[in-house]
């Protein structure tokens, strides 16, 4: 059945490997992949380890319905405390490695202690060994997987690996697999390299039994067509996630030079509709219909020729706005260096989009950077600074530390130019008009993030019913709500309503863009339900799987005050506050976040999550979820 | 198997062969393959792009005229407000 996979725990420092089941108890309180993991992380990491140190674990897992007949049940999740943050460390991706973990046997991978020596997992079928990684080691993304493919005589074993930044311990390095699905944000890629551990193999022909096969078929039937009759849907498969950084461009919500413009002008040649002219074709990951992601052939310069998959909206803020190019070769390019090292887009043109800042202002110098001028609009220099955080060269090792290190090390005035929250840079996007993105940004579990609990159909401007038939379900709610998303009454409830949202599909492992992020019309809780009835037999309402992510939502607060996380964590750099946007269409114009408005949003906020001022909890919402004991040590 | 879901229930709101203008909302009915039009509404011109035959979308915005205009509202509305 689909519930019989087991948890894997290994010790690199022993060579011990031992295995679990779930006890079905713990499977209804969190399904699996992020809301597992994030209880196994409450309970196997001790308070105030050093994240680099072998007393951090790495958790990898598939979601519940992973590998199963539900569309874009693709998603693997990789946790441990963050290198970059010192909080929760959490990174989701798609692709084919989670089915194939599950195929293999196992749900969640426990991984502890050292390795001596570069090394890797070889899971096959039930089975786990720790082999030498000598001939991987120093070796890119791709290159990895086809070595490892070679070595072991099988081309559908499945990879996760690291590149060069995480061998290097870069902050913000990602784990990867395919040609460019990456578990980015928070350093999950630098954890593993702590840990001497290069990649994870696997090989799994052991088969799940759908317990409703039929009705399983007939429910994932009419998902898809849910979801391709979606008009997001339709967009996203030709343009990919592009598009959404040309609609937000169009309207002056996207972050330019470090946040001092909000809008490229004239950015024709970076537009999705230019980049697509590019592309070879689409590609999709595991059992997905959408199929968003570009393959293309970098057209000139150094790297013609070169294949590569993308670029996504992260890469076009990295390789474009922040830095304030127009290259869509730039873009092509870039993208495919952050995919061979394995580098966080995000995190490392914020990186560079800052030092630019500070170039230009005089606070770094040409001596800083070794002779390079680094200022915005120069696509080699911006280039050069992706090769050297990689190789942690010169300034590079600096910006490889991650922002609020960067920033020590720098000093002067240079923190005061970051654009974080909680030691993570911000999205490409400027929420200065839109005080819903803006709490969102502001109070993400994992830092910065647009992931955890963005309402983005806020830009949308759908009509109060529409957005009260999705936001009131499957939680009653009759408080405010507003179509303007220059409002800032109502949006609390909308964060909050998005975050049960994304939790929930990172536990039960489907793609966020098959849910209510960008589309008012794909599914929802009703049809989670449904689809996690049909395939594993477990009877859980839209209320209890809301229910599940609110738990492990506030297993992840836990944890982050554990570590120290306060009140003052949810908030925004002075920017947000104090710099009017500058450009874009009238209603995005001369637009700040409200301090005194914003902070009565974050007690609404912690109000609807059952958490006191602080952002604390409270015992009764701890016991209402049943994690009162937490950590408990069951598993 | 339950009847109809919130999702579908949204869904049947959806429209074709037009785009909603970015600056003022308003729905914007164009004819195929029209690669530039002027919102009717707000007077705001757009690049378009088509998804599909029947799916128009906005591309860009028509960054000098856009410019001009987004210039004048903001001024006026300073004034207004002063």
């Amino acid at each position: 059945m689909a519930l019989n996979r087991q948890i894997a725990y290994i010790d690199l420092t022993t060579g011990d490997v031992k295995m679990k089941p779930i006890p079905i108890e713990i499977r209804k309180l969190f399904l699996g992949g992020r809301g597992l993991d994030m209880y196994l992380m409450y309970n196997h990491i001790e308070p105030g380890i050093d994240p680099l140190g072998p007393d951090n674990v790495v958790f990898v897992s598939a979601g519940i319905l992973g590998g199963t007949l539900a569309s874009a049940s693709s998603r693997t999740h990789i946790g441990g405390k963050s290198p970059l943050t010192g909080f929760i460390g959490s990174a989701n991706m798609g692709g084919f490695f989670a089915p194939e973990l599950r195929w293999a046997g196992f749900d969640h991978i426990v991984i502890k202690g050292r390795a001596e020596k570069p090394s890797y997992l070889w899971i096959n079928n039930g089975e786990i060994a720790i082999r030498d990684a000598g001939s991987i080691w120093g070796q890119t993304v791709h290159d990895t997987q086809q070595i490892i493919r070679e070595e072991l005589g099988d081309r559908d074993i499945k990879v996760l690996t690291i590149g060069l930044a995480g061998e290097k311990l870069v902050r913000f390095a990602n784990v990867m697999t395919g040609m460019k699905d990456a578990g980015g944000r928070s350093g999950m890629g630098a954890l593993l390299g702590s840990k001497n551990l290069k990649a994870i193999a696997v090989r799994g022909t052991m088969d799940i039994k759908i317990e409703h096969p039929e009705e399983a078929l007939e429910y994932n039937r009419k998902i898809i067509s849910q979801i391709t009759s979606a008009k997001v849907s339709q967009t996203q498969g030709k343009l990919g996630t592009p598009f959404i950084w040309g609609a937000t461009n169009t309207q002056g919500l996207i972050r330019v030079r470090n946040f001092q413009l909000n809008q490229l002008e004239n950015a024709d040649e970076v537009e999705p509709e230019a980049l697509e002219e590019l592309a070879t074709g689409m590609a999709g990951c595991f059992g997905c219909q959408v199929h968003c992601r570009s393959k293309y052939i970098i057209p000139e310069g150094p790297y013609a020729g070169v294949y590569d998959e993308g670029p996504e909206y992260t890469s076009q803020g990295a390789f474009a706005g922040e830095p304030g190019c127009r290259s869509a070769n730039t873009i092509l390019v870039g993208n495919h260096l952050v995919n061979i090292y394995g580098l966080d887009n995000l995190e490392t043109g914020s990186m560079i989009a800052w030092a630019m800042e500070l170039y230009e202002k005089g606070i770094l110098t040409i001596k800083d950077t070794d002779g390079l001028e680094l200022r915005f609009g120069n696509d080699e220099a911006l280039i050069e600074m992706v090769h050297r955080i990689a190789k942690r060269q010169g300034l590079g090792d600096i910006l490889a530390e991650g922002p609020l290190r960067a920033a020590e090390k720098i000093g002067k005035d240079s923190i005061k130019y970051l654009i974080h929250v909680k030691g993570m840079s911000n999205l490409h996007s400027d929420e200065r008009a839109t005080p819903a993105l803006a709490l969102g940004i502001a109070t993400g579990s994992r830092g910065a993030d647009h992931l955890r609990s963005r309402p983005a159909i806020d830009l949308y401007h759908l009509p109060e019913s529409v957005l009260r038939s999705i936001y009131s379900q499957p939680v009653p709610y009759d408080g405010p709500l507003s179509s303007d998303y220059h409002d800032y009454e109502g949006k609390p409830w909308q964060v909050r309503w998005q975050e049960m949202c994304y939790e929930a599909v990172d536990c039960l492992g489907i793609c966020k863009y098959h849910t209510v992020f960008l589309g008012a019309t794909l599914p929802s809780f009703e049809e989670w339900s449904e689809l996690l009835y049909y395939n594993t037999g477990l009877e859980l309402s839209p209320l209890d799987i809301w229910n599940v992510a609110d738990r492990a939502y506030n297993i992840e607060r836990l944890f982050n005050i554990r570590e120290g996380m306060t009140r003052e964590h949810d908030w925004l750099v002075d920017r947000y506050f104090d710099e009017p946007t500058k450009l874009g269409i009238p209603n995005i114009q001369g637009r700040t976040i409200d301090r005194d408005k914003f902070k009565r949003m974050i007690d609404e906020y912690y109000q609807h999550h059952g958490w006191d001022e602080n952002g604390v909890p409270r015992p009764e919402t701890l016991q209402k979820l049943g994690i009162e004991n937490e950590p408990s040590h069951m598993l | 198997m339950s009847e109809e879901t919130t999702s579908e229930s949204v869904a049947k709101g959806r429209t074709y062969g037009a785009f909603r203008c970015l600056n003022c909302f308003e729905r914007v009915t164009v004819p195929t393959r029209t690669k530039t039009h002027k919102c009717p509404h707000c007077g705001f011109e757009w690049r378009i792009s088509w998804i599909a035959p029947d799916f128009p979308r906005i591309r860009g915005p028509v960054w000098d005229v856009n410019r001009r205009l987004a210039e004048e509202a903001t001024a006026k509305e300073k004034d207004g407000r002063e």
